[in-house]
């Protein structure tokens, strides 16, 4: 019952992007530590590619009645992205674009927490027949 | 997601040594013997880092991968009443200058700064899926 109720809304769409979100810090935590390593490509996961896979999935569930598509194998792809400057030491850096980057994965993350708080109030008030 | 402060650990440590090396240089910056006492300039020491965390490469991190001894010849210096000074009267000083150890002092501490802010992000971002069970 759970698995369908769960299914039926935003749930799981907010759960893979906290997966995503969380992955992308991870990334470009391992950017900021390695910014003074020769030689060190830059790590990223694309936001707008994710979206736009997940907004394919939603477009399908949308299509196919609610609960009838899984959310479950989205993975967003492991990319090198060719930006900030090529130094002589052959790493490309760019702290400015890195710093930007992890502060708006945070505040996803954290509004896409907020989302998911608020459904799980919401079906725990409906399943308590009254206000928490 | 635990691992994330891990990885920051590790930056926060390649750093450090870092910025140790440089306060190393620039202490020695006018020592003209060796530790056993012969007349050798101190040579510049660099940090060089590598990816994947001490120990263990294949998790994600940084390491120091050498503290690597600058072969760049020392700086003579034209000091004849030096005792160190050689038939010539010049000095040989350690192969440092000021300004290139404080500029890389300046980006290790910077950087340090960053892996600091990283790790407090990922911390609250931590702390905030926990509000979610609890």
């Amino acid at each position: 019952m759970f698995e369908r109720l769960l299914n039926q809304t935003n749930a799981p769409v907010l759960e893979r992007m906290l997966k995503f979100t969380a992955a992308r810090q991870k990334l470009l935590a391992e950017n900021v530590v390695n910014v003074s390593t020769p030689g060190y490509r830059q790590k990223d996961l694309s936001l707008e590619k994710f979206q736009g896979m997940l907004r394919e999935r939603v477009e399908q569930r949308d299509h196919n009645g609610l609960g009838s598509t899984s959310f479950d194998d989205l993975e967003a792809q492991l990319e090198n992205p060719q930006r900030g400057m090529l130094f002589h030491d052959g790493a490309n850096r760019s702290m400015e674009q890195l710093m930007t980057d992890q502060a708006k994965n945070a505040l996803m993350h954290n509004f896409v927490i907020e989302l998911l708080r608020k459904q799980f109030q919401t079906m725990e008030m409906a399943l308590k027949d009254r206000p928490v | 997601m635990f691992d994330v402060l891990d990885m920051g650990a590790s930056g926060l440590t390649a750093q450090r040594t870092r910025l140790d090396t440089i306060a190393e240089n620039l202490a020695n910056v006018y020592t003209t013997h060796n530790a056993k006492g012969e007349k050798e300039p101190f040579r510049r020491r660099f940090v060089v880092l590598g990816p994947g965390r001490a120990g263990d490469p294949q998790k994600s991190g940084v390491h120091v991968q050498k503290i690597g001894l600058d072969p760049s010849p020392p700086i003579p210096k034209y000091e004849p009443g030096n005792p160190d000074a050689d038939a010539n009267g010049f000095v040989n000083y350690p192969n440092i200058d000021m300004s290139i150890e404080y500029i890389n002092a300046l980006e290790a501490s910077r950087a340090y700064e960053a892996n600091v802010t990283m790790m407090e992000v990922s911390k609250s971002m931590i702390n905030s899926s926990l509000r979610l069970i609890a």
